[in-house]
């Protein structure tokens, strides 16, 4: 009660000042007035009587003063007379406010907006209960090129009986694409084959219906399905009566028993309907095919290490009990953001660093703005000083102007970063984006916020201090300040400016390295030729085309139909287009060489074609020939192989007409020849190495993987093919779904996207401080022109040349470019190192990107020197004598 | 350990919640009232006294109201809260204590 009454006595002061002021006033009055009364009733005359009153009260003034000081007000009045002066400054000055403003607003919208970006993948927790329990586990295969490799059933189903780390490990199966029918045109929706304790170890439950039951999981039972909250929406109308219905997943009849909330995604966004895998006892004993996904949840308290060694000792005994498919297969888990931020975390954590750096020069850029105004106002704080304010007021009140500029650079920069939050919502990945909700929201608010205050107490303390400090009888002396400034003034201005070039080479370099980078990716031969080439996706389901015969007869059908349009150069078949899937692989033994021991088996990859696929790709023939029209069924079997397979297999050899075969050397499998050596293709990724890699024909391969991809060659724009070439597919199967149309330079594309964006971010940063850096110099630089005009007046009046003064100028400003350039410089190869993971093809330390930095800061910081060095030249001696 | 500055502070709060205890009274009826009942002996300056008034205002120890005085003119009157009433009690016992305690130091030596 007592406190409310506090606060309201306390509220009253402050904002019904002017009464309480009034009685205030009244009140003493009153005093006086009664005093008065009491002197004349005791016979003094009225005059003598006001007199002995007023003097036995003492200072009416300072009474009220003291008055004032219980209300405990004074400091926000402060504050409000000090923010309206400080506004008044801003206004007086228009294009110092807005060249601050804008600068800042520039670094801390840099800045809110990666923090949008970096709180999305990096902080936010994700939509899983207890989600840092989390782990993802892999197999490491390192041994065979596979160094994270999706894991077998037969392993996964021993890490969860053997384990002694996690509360309970669930699988999904490899992305598999599902054809809903019935249900108007078909379409292809992506699914998973889960294990029924999949959600339950999310910690999710549907939000209609029920979650799998371990009797949904088991060969022969009745098939179930759990759809996304969104295809329920979109494909169902959101229908309340779906439990139970049946709907036709893959030509087979499933019952909806559950319907997932709103926003649950796993393992991908694509995701939208789960199944029971359903695993056999066989599938769950095989330690050979590596397909799955496997989430698992660390019992509380278990750390990622605990779990990881208990992963190794169960790989050691699987490697005892399986040699011939657990050789040399280690086991290791990951938790379950790093595994979603994946790449993007150092990214990411670059760009954190680089806009701070950008801060860092905003601030050391409007810091010196500050310091030469303060300059400039040094009489106006002597004043001050003079008239009784004590230091603590007069930092008071510069703090309180530079976070008022902060604080508009701040709401300036927040305009900016939701902008800007839209455009780098790119750079998160797909899979962790929707997950946790990026934009501007009240994290990045409260974070801009902290941001703007850091700023304003930053670039506001320096200059705020220094006023502080000087002595009151000079500065009140001094004439128009005309020389104002002095040497430790001019050594602070200096070392900001030798601060920012610093921080801009580092920022430089680091732009320099990833643009390299980035030109190498471009300018490196991927092993296809992506322009003019469509690609669509039509995985046949293997419910209806169930042999080899129904499937040829499709492709056949297919190309034949399409390789006869007009536009058409080639078109061809394949597993998968280049960048759809770094695996794909098989086991082989190679005729008249010994049987690879255990742990050292050939495993390359596997791509199963059409013969014109070469073709369509723009594939390059090194030896031998393609395939051709004889390959076919009951033909002797062949093989295309890539270079990186006859260099490592058959080196020193020429591995054409060599045999090979799939499995062991005891399988009864038929040898094959290879009839061809193909360039390498950069199947993973552009900026990974090619693997061992070999190509079929479909018509003779008839188990394991079938094509999926149509590759299509146009003389002209792919795209204008898109919808002829879906209805030939159409036209020999209405059913079949078409999905992924697409022109294969989107792929590649989409493969650098990310380093193109962090490419492009942070030179945008360097360019921002370059930018920043300019300003910088040249304003130090046309300050000290200013300053020192009198000085160079002299000096032409005793014969100096223009070139001499140009001369000095120019030798100032070099001066602090160079040393902050060297500090730059060795700040930028400590740096560089930690973008090793992000560059390609380019050295850390390359001394290209390093020199052409330093030629293109040199190049502006000339520039910087030029503009007021020139209007140094110009000062005429006369005139600058008489300006004292 | 209380400083003798904050000794003299505190009892003239106390002389003060005690004064206006019985009745609301303005700032110059508190004074006289303080240096008649101490028979001349305490004399409460005005330059402690109204900010004293309005500290205990500001802390809602005591309230204030604006109301006619004995010459017929506006004055404004201070009077206890029940906080103030309560604080004034405690108050009291402490000096109470406390003078007792110096009287038994003083004595016994």
């Amino acid at each position: 009660m007592r406190r409310i009454q506090n606060i309201a006595n306390w509220l009253r002061s402050l904002f019904r000042r002017n009464t309480v002021e009034k009685e205030l006033g009244s009140e003493l009055r009153f005093h006086i007035e009664r005093q008065v009364e009491e002197n004349i009733a005791a016979g003094m005359t009225e005059q003598d009587a006001r007199r002995a009153a007023e003097r036995e009260f003492g200072g009416v003034e300072q009474v009220k003063e003291e008055c004032r000081d219980t209300r405990r007000v004074n400091y926000v009045e402060n504050l409000i007379k000090d923010t309206r002066y400080g506004v008044r400054m801003l206004c007086k000055s228009p294009s110092f406010t807005f060249f601050a403003v804008a600068v800042l607003a520039l670094g801390i919208a840099a800045n809110s907006a990666i923090f949008s970006i970096a709180d999305a993948v990096l902080i936010r927790p994700l939509p899983y209960a207890d989600a840092d329990r989390l782990v993802i586990i892999w197999e490491d295969a390192s041994a065979y090129g596979f160094p994270k490799d999706t894991p077998a059933p037969g392993n996964f189903s021993d890490w969860k009986l053997r384990n002694q780390v996690f509360d309970d490990v669930a699988a999904t199966g490899f992305g598999g694409s599902f054809n809903l029918t019935g249900q108007g045109l078909p379409e292809k929706l992506t699914g998973r084959e889960v294990t029924a304790n999949l959600f339950s170890v999310l910690g999710v439950t549907p939000e209609l219906g029920r979650d799998f039951r371990p009797e949904d999981d088991i060969p022969g039972a009745t098939p179930v399905t759990i759809l996304s909250h969104s295809l329920w929406l979109r494909q169902f109308g959101g229908d309340s009566q779906i439990l139970g219905k049946q709907i036709s997943l893959n030509y087979e009849k499933c019952i909806v028993v559950g319907v997932m909330k709103r926003g649950f995604q796993f393992p991908d966004r694509e995701t939208e309907v789960w199944t029971p895998e359903r695993f056999t006892k066989e599938e769950l004993a095989n330690h050979g095919s590596h397909f799955l996904e496997v989430v698992a949840r660390l019992k509380p308290g278990v750390s990622l290490k605990v779990a990881n060694v208990d992963l190794a000792v169960i790989a050691q005994q699987l490697e005892k009990e399986h040699p011939d498919s657990n050789s040399k297969v280690g086991a290791f888990a990951v938790p379950l953001r790093e595994e979603f931020a994946g790449d993007t975390r150092t990214a990411i954590l670059m760009l954190v660093g680089a806009v701070c750096f950008v801060l860092l020069i905003a601030c050391a850029n409007v810091a010196n703005l500050l310091l030469s105004r303060a300059t400039g106002r040094r009489r106006e704080m002597a004043m001050r000083l003079a008239l009784g304010a004590t230091r603590g007021r007069i930092v008071q009140q510069m703090l309180t102007e530079s976070i008022l500029l902060a604080i508009l650079a701040g709401v300036a920069g927040l305009l900016l970063s939701v902008w800007g939050t839209r455009f780098l919502a790119t750079l998160i990945p797909a899979g962790i984006a929707p997950l946790t909700g990026t934009g501007v929201d009240g994290r990045v608010l409260l974070f801009t916020l902290a941001v703007t205050l850091a700023t304003g107490i930053l670039f506001g303390i320096i200059p705020a201090s220094r006023v502080s400090q000087f002595h009151l009888t000079p500065s009140l002396k001094q004439g128009g300040g005309q020389s104002g400034v002095g040497s430790g003034g001019q050594r602070l201005r200096d070392a900001l400016v030798i601060s920012e070039v610093a921080l801009a080479i580092v920022l430089l370099a680091g732009g320099a390295l990833m643009i390299r980078s980035l030109q190498n990716l471009y300018h490196l031969d991927p092993g296809f030729r992506a322009e003019h080439v469509l690609v669509m996706h039509t995985p046949l389901p293997d419910q209806k085309y169930k042999n080899l015969t129904q499937r040829s007869a499709f492709y056949d059908r297919v190309l034949a139909n399409v390789e006869t349009l007009p536009g058409v150069v080639a078109a061809g078949y394949t597993t998968w287009i280049p960048l759809t899937n770094a695996g794909g692989a098989m086991g082989v033994t190679l005729e008249g060489k010994p049987e690879p021991a255990p742990g050292q088996a050939l495993i390359p990859n596997v791509r199963i074609i059409s013969k014109n696929y070469a073709a369509a790709l723009g594939m390059k023939l090194i030896e031998g020939r393609l395939l051709e029209q004889g390959d076919g069924f009951g033909k002797p079997l062949v093989a295309l192989i890539n270079q990186t397979m006859a260099k490592n297999y058959w080196p020193g050899e020429n591995p054409v007409g060599k045999r090979f075969k799939s499995g062991r050397y005891s399988e009864k499998s038929p040898w094959i020849s290879v009839v061809g050596i193909v360039g390498d293709i950069h199947q993973a990724g552009l900026d990974l190495p090619a693997r061992a890699e070999m190509y079929f024909p479909y018509q003779q391969q008839d188990d394991g993987f079938s094509p999926e991809y149509l590759a299509v060659r146009a003389s002209g724009d792919p795209m204008a093919l898109a919808e002829i070439v879906r209805q030939q597919v159409w036209a020999v199967d209405k059913e079949q779904p078409v999905a992924k149309v697409m022109p294969l330079e989107d792929l590649v594309d989409e493969n650098l996207s990310s380093r193109r964006m962090q490419a492009s971010l942070l030179s945008g940063f360097a360019g921002l401080a370059l930018l920043l850096v300019t300003l910088g110099i040249y304003a130090v630089l046309s300050f000290a022109v200013t300053q020192r005009t009198q000085e160079i007046g002299v000096r032409v009046a005793m014969g100096a040349q223009p070139r001499d003064v140009l001369r000095m100028i120019f030798a100032q400003g070099f001066k602090l470019f160079l040393i902050g350039a060297a500090i730059g410089l060795a700040a930028a190869l400590a740096l560089s190192r930690a973008l090793v993971h992000l560059l390609f093809g380019v050295s850390a330390y390359d001394p290209a990107s390093f020199a052409s930095v330093m030629a293109l800061l040199a190049a502006v910081a000339f520039l910087a020197c030029y503009v007021p060095a020139r209007r140094a030249t110009r000062v005429d001696p006369l005139i600058a004598l008489r300006y004292e | 350990m209380t400083k003798p500055t904050d000794l003299v502070q505190g009892t003239l709060d106390l002389l003060i919640l005690k004064t206006i205890a019985p009745e609301p009274m303005h700032g110059w009826a508190i004074a006289q009232r303080i240096r008649r009942v101490s028979n001349n002996v305490l004399q409460v300056n005005q330059g402690a006294l109204y900010p004293a008034l309005h500290r205990l205002e500001q802390q809602a120890w005591i309230q204030s109201k604006w109301g006619e005085s004995e010459n017929n003119r506006r004055a404004k009157y201070y009077s206890l809260t029940k906080a103030g009433q309560k604080y004034l009690q405690a108050e009291e016992s402490n000096w109470e204590r406390l003078s007792s305690a110096i009287g038994l130091v003083l004595k016994a030596i």
